[in-house]
């Protein structure tokens, strides 16, 4: 059983708290990707479920078995370092049977599962080169390979492509989807980047300042935001969030947003979720979501900044510098110049607790 | 306008190579005083140890012509049997305390790679025998290894009957206290060097190959020693060329007795050098002893190149 189940994970540092009671249960065979910010206890989490790291309270567990005190040799997982971590004074191929040789495996599997990874990975021609002075790309399949000839049931990646060039970074993302495919082992994925989140991963785990946010699917996440932070991390750029009061108004209740106007009546669900709110409001909408007004359309007026055209899209920044919003459109559409209405559309709205920050839920 | 335009084009060469002559030039007066006491003395030795000339022969050095004896002390060294029982002591000295030296810096390197309580004091007393001055210290091992010292009134407290035993005294003892003396003063040095190597492996490597399976044991085989191979290599010759040398402990505590017993290279040179004057035959010494080092040293580094 490769399930891996974090109870009460607490990591302290001193004075220093980098994990605050994690709980997070990943299934046979998924693709959990740890999503956040540095600082927010990703890689914590993940040097915990690898055995590097001793967690202050709490239990991991791999299926059934308590893996807490268990030293890190012997948790059988796979494990790629940000940076690698290939032995550089060894040739490729000693390299990639490292694990399979220091375990004992008899010589003719060693070679066999060796050069069958090898191919796999398209490294059979560099076998016998130095690891030494090889390309950051070469050295990132070797270090994936490396631990995967070792066929872990529990498959560790920390930031794996965040040093290797753009283009690369396109390849891999399929390439270690489709790896994943093919083993079917459990990977913990820890990214910053949420595109290579939302692009790999079954299901993310968003984290930060130590407390995990929230979990869900790639569009979970999207769509439906738990909180402010989420709601502000995921998406390129981000949800535009406004603190404003419920007002109601001749159309139905919607949200004050002070200096930028009242918002357009919110869609009868979201009103009726708003009704839990105690207090102000922060009213929230896909930058992507907005549609420009028709006359006589309720809408949110708002100067425009700057225009930033980025091929297919183009990214609007309007409004004022205290609330800034922006909005993404189609770079076919025609912007006009000056004051833009601007109109989100009403079951896109997302409406959170000023307060705690987290979502009024749509019933 | 640049030089160049100005001069016939005959005279063009690439600048570098002006450049690289006018560097050759300027340097010459520094090369030449270089060369000249690195060569002088080994000249004048080489002169020196073809005669048998001696300070108290009445003539100054450059005159040694007069006692030319062709290569009769190089033929004499060759039936030497003192000196090629030095040099087998030396030897032995050197294979008995420079892989204990090594060892023992070795496992101390690698306690001091993890923090401990007390870990800065524990530091300090470590490196502070290197700090000492040789002289000093053969004075202190020569009043431990007194037959009414330290040493014997630790001892006494593991026998029923008070120990004395006379270290100094007895040839097979008096060469384990100078090797105890010369492993104690050296091993700070061995660990010092060999904690800097510890310090520069990678912790991310130590950490994969942990994860892929690897025991400590094969981890320090196959991660650290690998790494640390040119410090070993580097540490290890220097202490072998230092031990060769070993003089002032040893020459305080023994004075290379009892008797020819802990008499090393070097204090035999020096014995035949002030006591018996007869310094032509120094000299060759010195200069035979200078090429089968050199000899030595060469094949060593080729191997360890490869």
């Amino acid at each position: 059983m490769s399930a891996i189940k974090l109870e009460h994970l607490v990591k302290r540092f001193g004075a220093f708290t980098a994990l605050k009671t994690m709980d997070l249960s990943i299934t046979d065979g998924e693709f959990m990707a740890l999503l956040g910010p540095s600082g927010c206890g990703k890689s914590t989490t993940m040097n915990i479920i690898a055995g590097m790291e001793t967690p202050t309270e709490g239990r991991i567990l791999f299926g059934d078995r308590d893996m807490t005190g268990v030293p890190m040799g012997r948790r059988g997982v796979g494990f790629v370092f940000q940076n690698f971590a290939i032995f550089t004074h060894m040739t490729v191929r000693r390299n990639l049977d490292y694990g399979l040789r220091m375990t004992g495996r008899p010589t003719a599997e060693i070679a066999r599962r060796t050069n069958a990874m090898a191919e796999l990975l398209g490294l059979t021609a560099l076998l016998d080169r130095p690891a030494q002075g090889l390309s950051v790309n070469i050295l990132q399949r070797l270090a994936i390979g490396r631990s995967a000839v070792m066929e872990p049931a529990i498959f560790l990646l920390d930031e794996p492509l965040s040093n290797v060039d753009a283009a690369f970074r396109a390849v891999m993302r399929t390439e270690l989807k489709s790896l994943q495919r093919q083993f079917r082992q459990t990977m913990v994925y820890v990214t910053h980047d949420q595109l290579e989140a939302m692009t790999m991963a079954d299901r993310i785990a968003v984290m930060d300042h130590g407390v995990l946010q929230q979990v869900g699917t790639p569009l979970e996440v999207y769509n439906t935001p738990a909180n402010t932070f989420v709601a502000r991390f995921i998406g390129s750029p981000g949800m535009n969030l406004f603190t404003g009061k419920l007002t109601q108004t001749d159309a139905g209740l919607a949200v004050d947003l002070g200096p930028l106007g009242i918002s357009p009546p919110l869609a009868p669900a979201t009103a009726s979720a708003a009704k839990r709110a105690n207090g102000d409001v922060v009213y929230g909408f896909r930058p992507e979501e907005v549609t420009l007004a028709q006359p006589g359309e309720p809408a949110l007026a708002l100067p425009l900044n700057l225009t930033e055209r980025i091929g297919a899209r183009t990214i609007l920044h309007l409004g004022t510098p205290q609330a800034e919003v922006r909005a993404v459109f189609q770079s076919g559409t025609a912007i006009p110049a000056g004051i833009l209405r601007l109109a989100p559309a009403p079951a896109a709205v997302r409406l959170f607790d000023a307060g705690s920050g987290a979502a009024l839920q749509v019933a | 306008m640049t030089i160049a335009e100005v001069q016939p084009l005959s005279k063009l060469k690439p600048a570098r190579d002006d450049g690289a002559r006018l560097g050759f030039r300027l340097t010459l007066p520094a090369q030449l005083l270089v060369l000249f006491i690195a060569v002088f003395p080994l000249l004048m030795q080489l002169y020196i140890s073809l005669t048998d000339w001696s300070p108290l022969s009445g003539a100054s050095w450059p005159q040694a012509w007069q006692f030319w004896n062709s290569f009769a002390n190089y033929s004499d060294l060759i039936s030497d049997n003192r000196l090629w029982s030095a040099l087998g002591r030396t030897l032995f000295i050197i294979a008995i305390c420079v892989p204990i030296e090594f060892l023992l810096g070795l496992g101390l390197a690698t306690l001091f790679v993890d923090d401990f309580p007390g870990k800065r004091v524990a530091y300090s007393i470590l490196i502070a025998p290197m700090m000492v001055v040789p002289a000093v210290a053969g004075y202190m091992f020569f009043m431990l290894f007194q037959s009414g010292g330290p040493v014997n009134d630790i001892l006494s407290w593991f026998t029923p009957d008070p120990v004395a035993i006379a270290w100094l005294s007895d040839r097979h003892l008096a060469l384990v206290a100078v090797m105890v003396t010369d492993i104690w003063q050296w091993t700070p040095l061995m660990f010092l060097i060999l904690l800097a190597g510890l310090v520069g492996v990678p912790s991310d490597q130590l950490k994969a190959a942990a994860l892929l399976g690897a025991s400590p044991w094969q981890r320090f085989r196959t991660i650290v020693i690998p790494r640390m191979k040119t410090i070993i290599i580097i540490a290890l010759a220097i202490r072998v060329i230092e031990c060769f040398k070993i003089f002032d402990t040893l020459f305080i505590m023994t004075g290379g007795g009892p008797g020819v017993a802990t008499e090393t290279i070097s204090v035999y040179i020096y014995k035949v050098t002030t006591n018996d004057l007869i310094w032509g035959y120094v000299a060759a010494i010195a200069l035979a002893i200078l090429i089968v080092l050199s000899i030595g040293a060469v094949w060593a580094m080729k191997r360890l190149a490869r």
